[in-house]
Formats: C-alpha cells, sequence, structure tokens
C-alpha cells in the first residue's frame, strides 16, 4: 500500500483510574479505509478522538505525517470529523453548514459557493443548499455531515458510528455510498463502528479492539478467517469455539477425536481454541458423522436454518439449508479448510458455547441498535 | 347541574383575578387623579406623571436604578452565560451539586441576601481600612483612602450577585438541549473555542440568554430588600425612594411611579413570553421535519453580515463607555454633600438652587423615622454628613457623642433665627444645631360628624364619639395626649401619672371609642370622611384640607406636644464645609420661605416668619389667611402651653414600651 500517514504510539488513556485505552500501537496508510471495530467501551471512540485532536493521551505520542501533534488542537488539524449524531448546526441551512469550515478559514466567497456546490454534488444533495437542517431526513443529514467535512479537503475523514442512527435498509445504501466516495476523493477514512457486517463490508483494514486493546489488525477477509483469539472469532460472525489439543501440524483433538486442519506451528499436544464457523459444518447422517449429536432448537431464518446441536453437553449452532427436527440425532463433517486453530488467550472458555443460545443471540441482535450508550460510555 | 358549575367557576376566576389586579388598577387609575388625595376623585390629570419628571428625587434614583439594573445585567450576562458553560462541561458527578449550590440564591430570602452582603461588606471595608492604615503608615508614596463606604459599587456587586443565578437557570436547560457535539464538530472545522462559542454555541443558547438578561435586568429594577442593605446612604434605587417617599404618605406621585414601573416591568415579561413561545414554535416546525418548498434551486450567494455584527458591537460599546462615563460624570470629583432627612420635606428647587449656586452636588436621602435613622448611624451604615433629626432625638445623639460642634461663624444665617428657637432644652447651649422646621401635635377633626367645636383632649376619650376616634399609633404620643389631659407634664417620670394616662387609655379603649391606630393612613380616613377625630401634625392637617374643607385642627386648651427638627452633622462627616454650606443655605430667609411654603411647617427664621403673609399674597394673589397661618406658625401665646419631648430615661422608656404593648393587645 502507500505510504503511512498517522502512528499511534504506545499510547495510554486514563480517566482516574480507569485505563480506556492501554499502551496503543496502530499506523494508518494514506488513502486507506480503516475501521475501528468493537463493543461499547473497547476504545475504538477514545482512539478516533486522540486523532481528531479533542484528547490527549495520558501517555504516548501521535504523529501526523511524520510530525508529532500531540498538542495540536483540533482546528489546526488537517483531519475532519463525521459525528455521530451528525452535530450540525441547527441555525444555519445546509449551505452555510458545508460552508461553515470554508468561512473560518477565510476562503473567499466565490470559492466557498464553488466548492460546496461540488461538495453537495457528491453528496447527492443538490438543490437542497437551502433547506433549514431541521427539513431533512435522517440520511439527508448524515450527507450533509459528510459534506461538511469533506469539502475543507481533511487527508483524513474521521466518522464515529456515522450510521448508527439510521435504518437497516439506508445504512446499507450509505455504506457503498461512504465506499464510493472515499474511492473518489481518494482520502482516507478512519471509520469506527460496532457493526461487523459494516466494518467487512467496508474497510481495506479492520482493527478488531476490545477492553482498550488492540485484538487483532487485518482485511476483512483475514479478521473473518483466520481470528487471533475467541474474542474475535466470536465477535466477527457466529463461532463455536472448542478446546482442542494439537497433537502435530494438521492434526487438531475435539472431543477425543482428531480432525484434519491446515493449521500448524504449535507445540505438540498444546492446548488450543478451535473456531468452526456454523456455516462450515455439513450435515450428513448420525452414522456417517464425524462427530455425533442431538438437535435441541431449530430456527428457520430465511436463508437457512439455526440448528442448535447437543454434542457431548457441548451445544454447537450450525447454519444449514437441511431441515433436521428437534430431537433428532445427526451426524456431522467438517472439512480440513473449515478448522481454524488458535492460541489460547485471555478470552478462552468465554465464548462459542450456544448452550444459552437464545439470550446471547439476542444480544448480539441488540447492540446494533444500540449505539448510543456506546457514546456515553466512552465520554464519560 | 353541569352548567351552574361552570358559572360558579367562572365567578371564581374572576373574584381571584379581581382580587389579583383590583389594587393596581386602583393605583393606575389614582395616578391619573387631579387633586393629591388616593381617595377622592377630581377628574382626570396628567399632572403627577409631569411632576414626576420634575422631581429631582425620583428622577435621580430612576436614573440610578437603570445604572444599576443595565450594568448589572450586561455583567451577570456574560458571567453567568460562561459560568453556565463551565458548569455544562463538568463531569455529572460535580456538576449536579454545583447547579443546586448556583440556584439557592434564587429562592433565598432577599432579606437573608441582603443582610449577608451587608455583613460581608462590612466585614471587607473593616479589612482593607486596618490595611490601608498600615499601609499609610509603612509608606508615604500613595496615600490609601482607610474609610470605604457602602454605595454604587457594593449596590452594583450586590445586583450582580443575585443576578447570576437566574442568567445561568435560563441558560443551562438550552445548554442540555443542545448537542454537546456541537462544540467539537465547530472546532473539528477550524473554529478556537471563543470561535465556536460566538459561531455555534451563542446562536443556539441565545434564547436562554436573552431571557436570561430580561429577568436579570427586571429582577434588578424590582429589588427593595438587597440594594436597601448594600446602597450605603449616598445611592438609593427607584424602590428605595418610593419606600422613602411612603413615611408620611402616599402621593400620586408614586401612584404614576408605580404605573410606570407596573408598565415596564409587565412589557418585559412579555417580551420574554413571547420569544419563548416563538422560540418553542420555531422548535415544533422543526420538529415536524416538513420538508420547505424549494422556492429557489439554483444557489441563491448567502448574504453575510459582519458589518451588521460589528455595528451592533460597537453600539454596546459605545452606550456602555457613556454609561460608565455618565456614571464617572455623575460620581466625579464635584465636593458633595450627603444630606438624610425626611420624605416630602423639602422643596426640591432648593436643592437645585444651592447646587447651581455653590457647586456641590446634594445627595439628598431620606429616613423613615428617628428611630430608623439612629439605628443607620449605630450600624455605620449611613455616610451622611447632614441629618435632621427631631428634638429628643438630638439630646439622644448629642448624649451619645454622635453630633460634631458646628462652626456658626461658616453659618451666618443663623443670626436670622428667632431667639425663641434657640437654646432649646434638647441643645441648650445652642452648640449642635440650627433648626429645620418645627410644628405641633393637635386635633384634627370632621366638624360634618361632631356637634360642638372640639377644645379639650377630652373628646380623644368620650364615648360619646365611639368608634369614630382614630389614636396615633406611638406610645410617646397615645400615651403623650392622656397626660397632657390629666394635666402632667409630657416628660414626667413619675410612673403613677403614666399608668393613671395609660389606664385612661385603656378605658378608652374598652369603651370601643377608637376604630383603629393608625400613622399615615390618616390622610385617607380623614379626607374620605371614615372617621370623625383624629391626632396629627398640623402641617399635614393643611394638606388634608385641601381634599376636604369639613375638616378643622384645634390645639386642645390643655396643651400638647411642639416638635422642631433641626439640622446637625454627624462627628464623622466627610464634608464638613459643605454640609455648613448646606445649612446656611437652608436657613436663609429665602430658603426658608419656600420651603415654608412647600411643606406647610413652621421656619425658625425670624425674617421669613415676618415676610411669609407678603410671600404668599405675591404668589398666589391672595390674602394668607390667618387661621392658616396660625397653624403653620404656631402663636407664642398657643406655644406657651406646649411642650417638647425630652429623652426619657431608660426605665421610664421601658415602661411606655410594656404599656404600649399591653394596650395593643
Amino acid at each position: 500500500m502507500s505510504k503511512e500517514l498517522i502512528r499511534l504510539s504506545d499510547c495510554v488513556v486514563k480517566f482516574d483510574d480507569e485505563i480506556i485505552l492501554d499502551h496503543l500501537n496502530l499506523y494508518i496508510n494514506d488513502k486507506e479505509f480503516l475501521t475501528l471495530l468493537g463493543p461499547s467501551g473497547c476504545g475504538k471512540t477514545t482512539t478516533l478522538r486522540i486523532i481528531g485532536g479533542f484528547l490527549s493521551p495520558t501517555s504516548g505520542d501521535v504523529f501526523f505525517d511524520g510530525q508529532r501533534c500531540n498538542d495540536v488542537p483540533p482546528h489546526k488539524r488537517q483531519v475532519n470529523t463525521v459525528f455521530q449524531k451528525y452535530a450540525l448546526f441547527p441555525h444555519l441551512n445546509v449551505f452555510e453548514n458545508v460552508a461553515f469550515g470554508l468561512r473560518i478559514a477565510k476562503v473567499p466567497d466565490g470559492e466557498v459557493t464553488q466548492r460546496v456546490m461540488e461538495m453537495l454534488e457528491v453528496v447527492n444533495l443538490k438543490g437542497f443548499e437551502r433547506r433549514p437542517i431541521s427539513a431533512l431526513s435522517g440520511g439527508q443529514q448524515q450527507r450533509v455531515a459528510i459534506a461538511r467535512a469533506l469539502v475543507n479537503r481533511p487527508k483524513v475523514l474521521l466518522l464515529d458510528e456515522p450510521l448508527g442512527a439510521l435504518d437497516m435498509r439506508l445504512r446499507k445504501d450509505m455504506q457503498s455510498e461512504l465506499k464510493r466516495i472515499q474511492q473518489e476523493l481518494e482520502i482516507t477514512f478512519v471509520y469506527v463502528t460496532h457493526d461487523q457486517e459494516e466494518a467487512l463490508a467496508m474497510s481495506d483494514t479492520v482493527v478488531v479492539m476490545d477492553g482498550g486493546l488492540i485484538q487483532q489488525i487485518g482485511t476483512p477477509e483475514d479478521i473473518y478467517n483466520e481470528p487471533k483469539n475467541a474474542f474475535v472469532a466470536d465477535f466477527i460472525g457466529e463461532s463455536n469455539i472448542l478446546d482442542g489439543i494439537m497433537r502435530a501440524d494438521g492434526v487438531v483433538e475435539i472431543f477425543n477425536r482428531r480432525f484434519q486442519c491446515l493449521d500448524g506451528g504449535f507445540a505438540k499436544d498444546e492446548p488450543v481454541d478451535v473456531v468452526i464457523r456454523p456455516e462450515d459444518v455439513d450435515i450428513v447422517p448420525e452414522t456417517e458423522g464425524q462427530l455425533r449429536g442431538t438437535v435441541t432448537q431449530v430456527t428457520f431464518k430465511g436463508v437457512h436454518y439455526d440448528t442448535i446441536v447437543d454434542f457431548y453437553g457441548f451445544k454447537w449452532l450450525i447454519q444449514t439449508t437441511d431441515y433436521c427436527p428437534v430431537d433428532s440425532r445427526i451426524g456431522i463433517k467438517i472439512d480440513p479448510d473449515g478448522i481454524h486453530v488458535m492460541k489460547k488467550s485471555a478470552y478462552s472458555g468465554m465464548f462459542g458455547d450456544y448452550s444459552s443460545y437464545s439470550e446471547e443471540y439476542d444480544e448480539i441482535g441488540d447492540a446494533s441498535l444500540a449505539p448510543d450508550e456506546e457514546g456515553s460510555g466512552d465520554e464519560e | 347541574m353541569k352548567k351552574q358549575n361552570r358559572v360558579g367557576s367562572r365567578l371564581l376566576i374572576g373574584l381571584v383575578f379581581l382580587f389579583l389586579y383590583a389594587p393596581i388598577l386602583l393605583l393606575i387609575i389614582f395616578s391619573f387623579n387631579a387633586g393629591d388625595s388616593n381617595v377622592v376623585w377630581r377628574g382626570f390629570s396628567l399632572d403627577w406623571y409631569g411632576k414626576l419628571f420634575q422631581n429631582r428625587l425620583i428622577m435621580e434614583s430612576v436614573y440610578m436604578t437603570l445604572l444599576v439594573s443595565i450594568l448589572a445585567t450586561v455583567i451577570s450576562t456574560v458571567a453567568g452565560t460562561f459560568a453556565a458553560i463551565g458548569l455544562f462541561g463538568l463531569k455529572r458527578r460535580w456538576r449536579n451539586p454545583l447547579m443546586t449550590v448556583s440556584n439557592i440564591p434564587t429562592v433565598n430570602a432577599d432579606i437573608v441576601t441582603g443582610v449577608s452582603l451587608c455583613l460581608l461588606f462590612g466585614a471587607c471595608f473593616m479589612t482593607w481600612g486596618r490595611f490601608a492604615a498600615w499601609f499609610n503608615d509603612v509608606q508615604s508614596v500613595v496615600e490609601l483612602p482607610e474609610r470605604l463606604t457602602m454605595g454604587f459599587v457594593t449596590l452594583l456587586l450586590a445586583h450582580i450577585a443575585f443576578d447570576i443565578p437566574y442568567v445561568i437557570l435560563n441558560v443551562a436547560p438550552k445548554l442540555r438541549q443542545m448537542d454537546k457535539n456541537l462544540i467539537d464538530a465547530a472546532q473539528d472545522l477550524g473554529c478556537t473555542w471563543m470561535q465556536a462559542f460566538w459561531k455555534v454555541i451563542l446562536p443556539e443558547i441565545k434564547p436562554g440568554v436573552v431571557s436570561g438578561a430580561l429577568i436579570a435586568f427586571t429582577m434588578s429594577v424590582d429589588d427593595f430588600v438587597i440594594s436597601y442593605f448594600t446602597a450605603g446612604s449616598s445611592t438609593s434605587t427607584l424602590a428605595m425612594a418610593i419606600y422613602g417617599m411612603t413615611k408620611k404618605r402616599v402621593s400620586p406621585e408614586i401612584n404614576a411611579v408605580s404605573t410606570l414601573l407596573f408598565i415596564t416591568v409587565l412589557v418585559l415579561l412579555i417580551l420574554s413570553n413571547v420569544l419563548e413561545a416563538r422560540q418553542e414554535k420555531l422548535a415544533e416546525r422543526r420538529a415536524e421535519m416538513k420538508p420547505m418548498p424549494q422556492r429557489r434551486p439554483i444557489l441563491p450567494p448567502v448574504v453575510r453580515r459582519p458589518w451588521f455584527r460589528r455595528t451592533v458591537a460597537g453600539v454596546c460599546a459605545c452606550s456602555l463607555v457613556l454609561v460608565v462615563g455618565a456614571l464617572a460624570a455623575a460620581t466625579g470629583s464635584r465636593p458633595v454633600v450627603n444630606v438624610c432627612s425626611w420624605g416630602e420635606y423639602i422643596d426640591e428647587d432648593l436643592i437645585t438652587q444651592f447646587e447651581e449656586e455653590t457647586g456641590i452636588r446634594v445627595n439628598y436621602q431620606t429616613a423613615e423615622s428617628n428611630e430608623t435613622l439612629y439605628s443607620l448611624l449605630k450600624s455605620g451604615g449611613g455616610d451622611y454628613d447632614v441629618v435632621v433629626p427631631s428634638d429628643y432625638m438630638i439630646s439622644q445623639l448629642i448624649e451619645e457623642d454622635m453630633l460634631a460642634e458646628l462652626d456658626y461663624d461658616q453659618i451666618p444665617n443663623f443670626s436670622l433665627i428667632d431667639p425663641q428657637f434657640r437654646n432649646l432644652p434638647y441643645d441648650p447651649e445652642n452648640k449642635y444645631t440650627v433648626p429645620y422646621a418645627w410644628g405641633t401635635v393637635g386635633i384634627i377633626y370632621n366638624s360634618t360628624m361632631v356637634d360642638e367645636e372640639i377644645t379639650s383632649w377630652s373628646a380623644m376619650f368620650d364615648p360619646k364619639y365611639a368608634g369614630k376616634v382614630m389614636l396615633i399609633n406611638n406610645s410617646r404620643d397615645a400615651l403623650g395626649i392622656a397626660l397632657k389631659y390629666l394635666g402632667y407634664s409630657l416628660n414626667t417620670t413619675d410612673e403613677g401619672e403614666i399608668r393613671e394616662a395609660y389606664q385612661l387609655l385603656v378605658d378608652a379603649t374598652d369603651g370601643g371609642v377608637y376604630a383603629g391606630k393608625i400613622m399615615d393612613e390618616v390622610f385617607q380616613v380623614m379626607e374620605g370622611g371614615n372617621a370623625a377625630i383624629a391626632t396629627y401634625y398640623a402641617g399635614d392637617y393643611l394638606t388634608m384640607l385641601e381634599n376636604n374643607e369639613d375638616l378643622r385642627f384645634v390645639i386642645p386648651e390643655e396643651g400638647s406636644n411642639w416638635f422642631v427638627d433641626a439640622m446637625c452633622i454627624l462627628k464623622d462627616a466627610r464634608h464638613p464645609a459643605e454640609a455648613h454650606a448646606w445649612i446656611n443655605f437652608m436657613a436663609s430667609t429665602d430658603a426658608a420661605l419656600a420651603n415654608m411654603d412647600y411643606i406647610w411647617y413652621g421656619t425658625a427664621n425670624s425674617e421669613a416668619i415676618a415676610q411669609y403673609p407678603d410671600y404668599y399674597l405675591e404668589n398666589y394673589g391672595e390674602e394668607l389667611d390667618q387661621e392658616t397661618f396660625d397653624i403653620i406658625q404656631t402663636p407664642p401665646e398657643v406655644l406657651e402651653r406646649c411642650e417638647m419631648y425630652l429623652v426619657l430615661p431608660k426605665e421610664t422608656r421601658e415602661l411606655y414600651k410594656s404599656l404600649w404593648i399591653k394596650l395593643g393587645v
């Protein structure tokens, strides 16, 4: 990729005695679409605020284009932000909102008009200049916020859960819109979200965070296919996470049964976490299965059935198009590339068991509806 | 059934509103009365409004009120807005308790705020005094003033102090409604914090700031109690001036000024409500999210008006400078004399005349009673040079060494004082005083309500007039009447005599003679013909006579009290030379004539006494009625029967007090 633009080096943020960011190291390349992904309170918004200049790290350095910029106030940074609830100025109309930054910079009137109009065209809001902010829909306000930030031609655009307040369909539209704008204008985007689908769909690079620490950095494919630990595996998509023992390179033992896998480089007989994605499991007649279990619950999801299967007291989620009635005995088969082996971590044993299936699933569903809690959680 | 209920509730609402607004309505109506009574309607006139604008005391206090209110409003609005923003930026743990604390002053009793501010200023001044004394001791380059007194600055500080919470209270909700990210957003787009404040925060919270300022202004204009405790003696606001004027009676001038005050406050309140309503409507329209019709799809260049804001800022700054300049001119280095007298006790043209002649500015204040004046002087709250107490109070002040000996060389007009009014019992060697005015106490009666000519105090105790007599509401005068009737001295210390007099009052009270005990209300009661007999001062009788020709005045044959109010200079007066000039001026024949004609109390200037009938003829084109003149200037043979009050010994004062309380119960 291209050159490095922003570097956070060993950044620590403490509020009172609470550690919000724990020795964070991160670099962001020019023209990259980078997403900070994690649950509420993971430190992603804090990281964004450090880049924006709204917050100084308790210790550690921030570099912008090679220059240390810890103490540069927000108004002097070549960075603009799209805020969570847009933070548009209610007393100004669309045009003046977008023109705000240019007016402050004392850009001549003619140029202001030209640049604002260009930007409104980019975000598909031509003809809305005279409207008051209050007369816009959520999606339109969103575009104004983006235009207002981009019109200043920042080197980096920071987006703090910009789609959180939109409904599902609009969110999908805006995702591709944002990606299009980013590519068209060739600007670095740093995007904060707790929605893994959003992160996977738009990003060049995804940074998964939890507890003030970076859990994994990688392309969306890396993150999904090669999660580094149980947290990442669980947070990105659905995962069955099992205790296993690495018997040899390419051989992992689960439930006293050996499975072929593609991973290697572990010590012999090392205890490991094994991730098996629900869609990578094939259901076969009981007699043909590598493992045998009982179906305890089936939920119709449209494209597939969510089937919960009890294997030796451990419940798995399996996504399959085949309907298996509750209480039926089934067998499963897993291809070697469906098995992903991870080193044990602090998160081992915390995730990946579907015995409390319904609650956990609901919780994940709920998270996307509560971006507000996240905001206030990070601020306090 | 239901209908009846509705009629009933409407009636009730009507009554409530009547109860609420009838007094104000009455006040407004009587401010247009042609006569000077508050009871008798003599036709429509705008005279009182005209007089109002010529009334120096009121106009000065209006100026002072506006000055203090505007300055306090401006300062407290700025301070309160930033304080609210500061509070808003705090963590919730701190913000909520601090908000509560900052709101307490708005619900705190004014009297508590006033007294505590008064104490605080007092303590500060004392500390400063010590520091200044020490500082002046150790060096001689700069001379610091050692004695500070309350005045404009303390008044302004007090107003700012009680205005700020109202501003915070109005701004805080607007801040809470504001998206906190707006500030971040503005800074993100290149604003410094100050730019963000002007361009984003201020437009958002403007309605709160405006209504906060309006309420602060209203509160400032309206305030009496706190001002009373913090203004000192040299400054007085409109409310204080009105209060001072009521000492004698509620003059229609007060009606006029109160009407104007009421209307001003009303307008301000309506203004702030309209603003709020408009804001709400706007917010509602926003909430409806009605897409606005697009009139001009092609970009209209947005008009920017930096000149507008600059002009406004310029005008504001200029007016502030003007105000401060005017203040400096008003309180500047001109010589000044601080006078404390009684309400409606001077022809104010004399003040102007004195100022023009001498270039000395007169700061003319009024007290309500001798006792108030005394406590003011004692507490150090007064910064007066000249005071005009009554006889018995003068002896008390002399006794307590609070008066300065006068330099009569500086008061050549003292030679005009009639010998009859020199070396009076309160100042036997005449070292401290120059008489200002004097008068007598007598019976005022309505000739249509009694069938005989009253000549004796007996009328005050006669069961024949049961329910028609008004007793004067202070112990010295009431018991004095009884003492005189019994043939004793007003200044007796004999407990038996005093108790005998008391018994007389008790019997009359039990016999239902007295319809009530009153002081200033006597004007309305007697003018309106609501009582037949009352005891009051001669000069005031003449005022009543103008509104009710049936009234008569008599100094009973048993004799009565006569009193002298005399000008004295306080020992710690800061402007003794100016004070002497003022006393000399007031003692002059011209001043005495004008003043006598205005207040209808007697003068001690022998030339003025002799010239008054001619003066009257010249000014009014008719002969002065001898009877009237005798009431103003009681003839010596009548005066012989009268006694002056002396300071009573402490135990006698206590006896008076306890008997008076018993009588009241």
